[in-house]
């Protein structure tokens, strides 16, 4: 009997008021993958993450974690085993970068050691050693995105959850976040990552979801999804504009 | 253990963060301190100098019970400055019972009309009025003074006149063999005068006002004396340090719970600040129970109210001779009520209110609004306002606040008196209450929206 994937999510639903945000979405994420969500603006990508991270609370729907019933926004220490890198810089801009990646540590419930170590690790990961005692507040924009990343990975959680993470950064900034999350992979580590930019899903994910109004349309590797399409061999955003449609979306 | 655990974390983050902000901090800190120097040193400067800002309470018993004291009461219950006590329906007070709510400060002037009044009057002698009063109480004073002597006037009628003319000679070292012609002379003169003036007043009345004559630069209670003879007799707290004025006292703690309350509802934003700057989602997806982010700012606004009273009740100790260990276990429960309401209300603003400008904009309006209706800025407290204004009064957290410092620093109560048992119960009431909407709300505009 094959393993449970690590996240399987079942007939999410979530909607604000009279606006539907998420229908039915289904969809399961395995272990040691990094899973592209992808969709055009208000296809609900923010809000499926929301409910994963325990945010927001589906009133239809189950999720299930390594085959246990998993409720985050019900149970505290469900919320454990995510870590959340939100799209806004989620930093202290008034304390180093040490005090901030201590604090969240504290609160993911790691001891002074535990926080220490991983502290280190993540100044490594994020490539802020030098900077470790500055305050934020000087950091650059890249800077602050890595950071951003690292502290979601703090605790080692079971699944990293990354919403849109390379939003005003820079081609450098980028690339090193790029490799930050290789090297998360090599360590065996599952993302979930949500993107507007096709060729960052491309380059980083193994299997994609393709999200538009709320609903998954397709899901697979990007070669599975340009054969479904009727698209062999072309490349995501192809196949992305063929699924969605070319009309702009506004919300 | 795991709620609070996160929310000490949570709570020393924040005075991490608030620490560092070194200018901000020094203006939260000193503001407080310049307002509290500024208001107590101008009370300290008018104080004894102010005119009537209402009705003063005087308490009266009459010893005489002729009609002529009658006539007299009757004429102080009408007079404009006074609220006299007890009133018309309710039962007299003796005088030992004065003497005893004067000690302990729940009075603060009582007028004694001694027997033999009415037979004075009679006589056509100047009778002798007893006043019981806290001599610190400078301003209401003022306003007695000027009542009794309205209704002095006015029950004795002309009568009046010639005593006073008989008693001032008599002041003067006039022989008694020369009075009867010098009265006589006197009243010519000053009827001649007197026509002079009206016959001006008639003729400019309404045109500008008539110029300032040189006796009212008398203290009201120098010229109540000279007409009125007045023995006074002094009741103050043993303990209330000489340098004290009502004033000052008022002003150290009205001004400072109003700053009290800027300080802390700036920290209960802090609340706002995390939703603001996107740190928000990342604390509700800790590992711990939400109500901890609550209590964190909690705990953070408790933490730098502490220190805000410690510099401000510091300063007046040192500045103003405030004696704040007069009673140190009473004073630490009333501080622990203060904080704990104010920090109440600072979190049920940041609660309510969904960005930082709507909080500063509702804070600043409620704050301002307690502050002058809850007598921060003057002391309605010590005056008889109209009912409504005592009703709107009473509903402020500042009044409550400010009730519970005067009652030790003032009055020099401590927590086995009821009035100042009923201040803290309204007190730590508002805190219950405050704090359940504010969880509540918390729950409703952060929690699983």
């Amino acid at each position: 009997m094959a393993a449970p994937p690590l996240l399987a999510v079942d007939a999410l639903h979530y909607a604000y008021g009279e606006r539907i945000a998420v229908e039915s979405a289904t969809f399961s994420i395995r272990e040691g993958e990094i899973f592209g969500l992808l969709g055009p603006n208000g296809a609900g990508k923010s809000t499926t993450i929301r409910c994963i991270a325990g945010l927001q609370l589906a009133p239809r729907g189950a999720m299930h974690l390594r085959g246990q019933p998993f409720a985050p926004a019900s149970t505290p220490s469900d919320r454990a085993s995510i870590g959340n890198v939100p799209q806004e810089l989620a930093l202290y801009d008034e304390l180093t970068a040490r005090e901030n990646l201590d604090f969240f540590g504290e609160l993911q419930g790691l001891d002074a050691p535990a926080r220490a170590r991983a502290s280190e690790r993540g100044l490594a990961l994020a490539g802020l050693v030098d900077r470790a005692d500055d305050r934020v507040t000087t950091f650059s924009g890249g800077m602050k995105r890595r950071l951003n990343l690292v502290i979601g990975d703090l605790h080692a959680p079971a699944l990293l959850l990354l919403d849109e993470p390379t939003v005003g950064v820079d081609p450098q900034s980028r690339n090193h976040l790029f490799e930050s999350l290789e090297t998360l992979r090599r360590e065996g580590r599952t993302i979930l990552y949500t993107t507007h930019y096709m060729e960052e899903a491309q380059r980083l994910c193994d299997r994609v979801a393709i999200l538009d109004a709320g609903r998954i349309l397709a899901c697979g590797t990007p070669a599975e999804l340009a054969q479904g399409a009727g698209t062999p061999g072309a490349d995501l955003e192809t196949v992305f504009l063929k699924l969605t449609g070319r009309r702009l979306r506004d919300s | 253990m795991n709620l609070l655990r996160h929310a000490l974390a949570i709570a020393r983050k924040d005075l991490r963060v608030y620490f560092r902000d070194r200018t901000g901090m020094a203006l939260g800190f000193l503001l407080p301190l310049v307002l509290v120097a500024v208001f107590g040193f101008m009370m300290k400067l008018f104080v004894g100098q102010g005119d009537a800002f209402s009705r003063a309470t005087l308490w009266v018993t009459d010893q005489d019970r002729s009609d002529a004291s009658r006539d007299f009461l009757a004429a102080l219950r009408q007079a404009e400055t006074l609220k006299v006590r007890p009133a018309a329906d309710e039962s007299p007070v003796d005088e030992t019972k004065l003497r005893q709510d004067l000690t302990d400060g729940e009075l603060h002037h009582a007028l004694l009309i001694p027997a033999g009044f009415g037979a004075k009057i009679a006589a056509h002698e100047l009778p002798e009025l007893r006043l019981l009063r806290d001599p610190d109480r400078a301003i209401e004073e003022q306003l007695i003074s000027i009542g009794v002597m309205q209704a002095a006037i006015g029950t004795l009628g002309p009568d009046f006149a010639d005593a006073l003319t008989t008693r001032m000679l008599e002041r003067a070292g006039i022989p008694a063999e020369w009075r009867t012609r010098t009265q006589a002379l006197a009243k010519g003169f000053a009827g001649s005068v007197r026509l002079l003036f009206e016959e001006r007043d008639a003729a400019e009345r309404g045109a500008e006002q008539p110029a300032e004559e040189p006796e009212a630069k008398l203290g009201v209670n120098d010229f109540l004396g000279q007409v009125v003879p007045i023995v006074h007799e002094d009741f103050r707290p043993p303990e209330r340090p000489k340098q004290m004025t009502y004033m000052l006292a008022h002003s150290v703690s009205g001004i400072g719970v109003m700053m009290l309350m800027f300080g802390l509802v700036a920290c209960a934003s802090q609340l706002l600040r995390e939703r603001e700057s996107g740190t928000l989602p990342r604390l509700l997806a800790a590992p711990m129970p939400r109500g901890a982010i609550l209590w964190g700012k909690y705990l953070f606004a408790l933490a730098i109210g502490a220190l805000q009273l410690v510099l401000l009740f510091g300063f007046g100790a040192i500045v103003f001779q405030l004696d704040v260990l007069r009673a140190p276990v009473a004073f630490l429960v009333v501080c622990l009520a203060v904080l704990l309401a104010v920090t109440s209300f600072g979190m049920l603003i940041a609660a309510w209110a969904a960005t930082t400008k709507q909080a500063e904009g509702l804070s600043t309006l409620v704050i301002l609004v307690m502050s002058a209706v809850g007598g921060a800025w003057f002391p309605l407290q010590a005056f008889d306002p109209p009912m409504p204004v005592q009703i709107a009064m009473r509903c402020t957290l500042t009044h409550w606040a400010i009730s519970s410092y005067q009652a030790l620093f003032w009055y020099g109560q401590d927590l086995s008196n009821g009035s100042l048992q009923l201040s803290l119960s309204v007190l730590l009431g508002f805190t219950v209450v405050a704090t359940i909407t504010a969880r509540w709300l918390f729950e409703r505009r952060y929690v699983g929206r």
